[in-house]
């Protein structure tokens, strides 16, 4: 984004405007950052007493407790075997289309278009009731298939409008540049094409892993009992575990987020995430 | 004219070249269409059968594990499966819960991401980026360690309880009432309302801006006639996805809502799973399907709007 230079001069060096927006700044901190920290804290306390400001000790004894409970362990394991599925299944299946929707027109292309919108205009949870009432007949209900499937279905949207958006910004002089000078059509391609669309098909591969890894509430109608993730095993973990426990498995699940983020975060809050949400 | 017929044979060729291309384009984007097709547009066909009655064919199974099912009584179905639902005591307290959350959420991310946005596009500064950098952060961290930290925020020994208990003061416990479940979904919420809108007032022209600006129009006249209706179609796509994303949870009800009376999502998951009772499930899915649908056709109206303007249609 250019940074504009636009300064309309409303009283913005105002004393009572600057006090106004330090004070909002600092009531978005406490409301977006607050909860996370105070949940953080808690995976290395003893015990906190209310209303004291400060936890009773610190102890590294509940992440020994997580390494020791095979459920625990199990869940992590499950998250790890299947997300990286999703996004692979989810990648075989919508690149080509991302590719084509940029390039190519087609018979029904705005179609395809409208029903992938469409896939999205349905308020989840009732969604998955639906597939999951399907999932009994075809057997699939607390399979990992069923949950590949649900969770496959959480990563289209991401694997086929950020690439896509990534493509068309490829420019075609360049392409048919190199087709002039000689280069064959894979190899323009392969060389200029994918290689300038890959930050794009990076982000898309980065949320729908984190889609995936997230996915908790299809996952939880149509795995549990019989199969946890991370995220679903979260839900018994709040109501029936001590707080820091539940407070321990949130930091190891937040740990993809993370490192993902933080190698993807240019391209995340540059242009890319925001291109493909344009059609989110 | 010798000239003119190369002129055409190439040209058709080109046509030939496309309609080849056509057909592998047509059979590269049919795969996403099709996992959509089998298990988005079948399972609804199928569940909206299912609530009406036709428990029969692929039906048969979860019509044989549920309780209390209705089976069809005249050609066309049965509502008695929409009745069972309509009349039980607890609906309307849920109906009116989700419709509540929906709407004051909705309004509360629109108007923060609205004021947010415009304040970065015409100040800027570093407070403003700031302010962005932080709206985003929900975007990064998994829903169930956001409704999780939130319940323990809110709740009878959170943090603010605390902090006001030691200025003398009765913070009220949130968690467990509606208003922590509004303080979720604005959490979860506000990132993409954010990314959208901030995105499309940054298309907006500074030579725009500060023309008006020199025929002397003010701060609101400018956001009022120029900011808004120029990036109009990211401002509906952000409010209509926010409103069928709240009205679709579940986790943020479920962890920092009341036990009743709640979302609807989380009823949709009760009756499905613990109870046992999935074509009420399926119902409650229809009539919240329904509730979205007027949400949903303006999206994906303003989703092809957007896709038109940016030529990818």
């Amino acid at each position: 984004m250019t940074k504009t230079q636009t300064k309309l001069n409303l009283q913005s060096n105002s004393w009572l405007v600057r006090i106004l927006l330090l004070g909002f700044l600092a009531f978005m901190a406490l409301f977006i950052l607050g909860p996370l920290i105070w949940l953080a804290i808690r995976a290395f306390v003893t015990g906190w007493t209310f209303p004291n400001l400060f936890p009773d000790g610190f102890t590294l004894r509940w992440w020994k407790v997580i390494a020791g409970d095979e459920s625990l362990i199990n869940a992590i394991k499950n998250s790890l075997i299947i997300s990286p599925i999703v996004v692979i299944v989810s990648a075989v299946i919508c690149l080509p289309a991302a590719y084509a929707f940029s390039r190519y027109e087609f018979w029904g292309r705005k179609t395809f278009i409208i029903g992938i919108f469409a896939a999205n205009a349905f308020p989840k949870i009732g969604l998955y009731a639906s597939i999951a009432t399907l999932f009994y007949t075809l057997n699939l209900m607390g399979t990992i298939l069923g949950v590949i499937i649900i969770q496959v279905l959480g990563t289209i949207i991401y694997m086929t409008w950020i690439p896509a958006a990534a493509f068309s910004s490829v420019s075609r002089n360049l392409e048919d540049a190199a087709r002039d000078a000689g280069a064959s059509k894979i190899r323009v391609f392969w060389d200029i094409t994918l290689r300038l669309a890959m930050p794009g098909i990076l982000v898309a591969l980065v949320m729908s892993f984190l889609a995936a890894f997230d996915e908790a509430q299809g996952t939880y109608l149509v795995g549990v009992p019989t199969l946890y993730t991370m995220p679903t095993k979260m839900y018994a973990l709040v109501l029936n575990y001590p707080v820091q426990i539940s407070a321990v498995f949130s930091l190891l699940l937040a740990i993809p987020s993370v490192i993902l983020i933080t190698m993807a975060r240019k391209q995340i809050i540059g242009g890319q995430l925001a291109d493909g949400f344009q059609i989110k | 004219m010798t000239l003119f017929k190369e002129v055409t044979a190439v040209e058709s060729l080109a046509v030939k070249k496309t309609a080849r291309l056509s057909l592998l384009g047509f059979f590269m984007a049919m795969p996403p269409v099709l996992v959509i097709i089998s298990f988005i547009g079948a399972p609804i066909l199928l569940a909206l059968a299912f609530s009406l009655g036709f428990i029969t064919g692929p039906n048969r199974i979860v019509a044989l594990i549920g309780q209390e099912i209705y089976p069809k009584t005249s050609w066309w179905g049965t509502l008695d499966a929409f009745k069972s639902v309509i009349n039980d005591s607890r609906f309307p307290g849920d109906l009116k819960t989700t419709l509540t959350v929906t709407i004051v959420s909705t309004t509360l991310v629109i108007i923060m991401a609205l004021g947010m946005a415009i304040y970065q596009r015409i100040i800027g500064g570093r407070i403003a980026s700031i302010l962005v950098a932080l709206s985003l952060v929900p975007l990064f961290v998994p829903v169930v360690i956001s409704a999780f930290a939130l319940r323990t925020f809110y709740d009878g020994t959170g943090f603010l309880k605390t902090v006001f208990y030691h200025i003398g003061l009765n913070f009220p416990t949130l968690t467990m009432t509606s208003n922590a479940v509004v303080i979720g979904v604005i959490w979860t919420s506000l990132p993409f309302a954010i990314l959208m809108i901030s995105s499309g007032m940054q298309s907006v022209p500074d030579a725009l801006i500060e023309s008006a600006q020199d025929a002397g129009a003010g701060f609101l006249r400018i956001v009022a006639t120029i900011m808004i209706p120029l990036a109009f179609v990211p401002i509906v796509i952000a409010t209509t996805f926010t409103a069928i994303g709240i009205m679709g949870s579940f986790t943020i009800p479920y962890f920092l809502g009341a036990n009743q009376p709640t979302m609807l999502g989380v009823e949709i998951s009760n009756f499905f799973g613990p109870y046992n009772r999935p074509q009420h499930s399926v119902v409650m899915a229809f009539i919240i399907f329904s509730a979205a649908a007027g949400i949903a056709i303006l999206y994906i109206w303003a989703n092809i709007r957007s896709a038109h303007q940016s030529g990818r249609i």
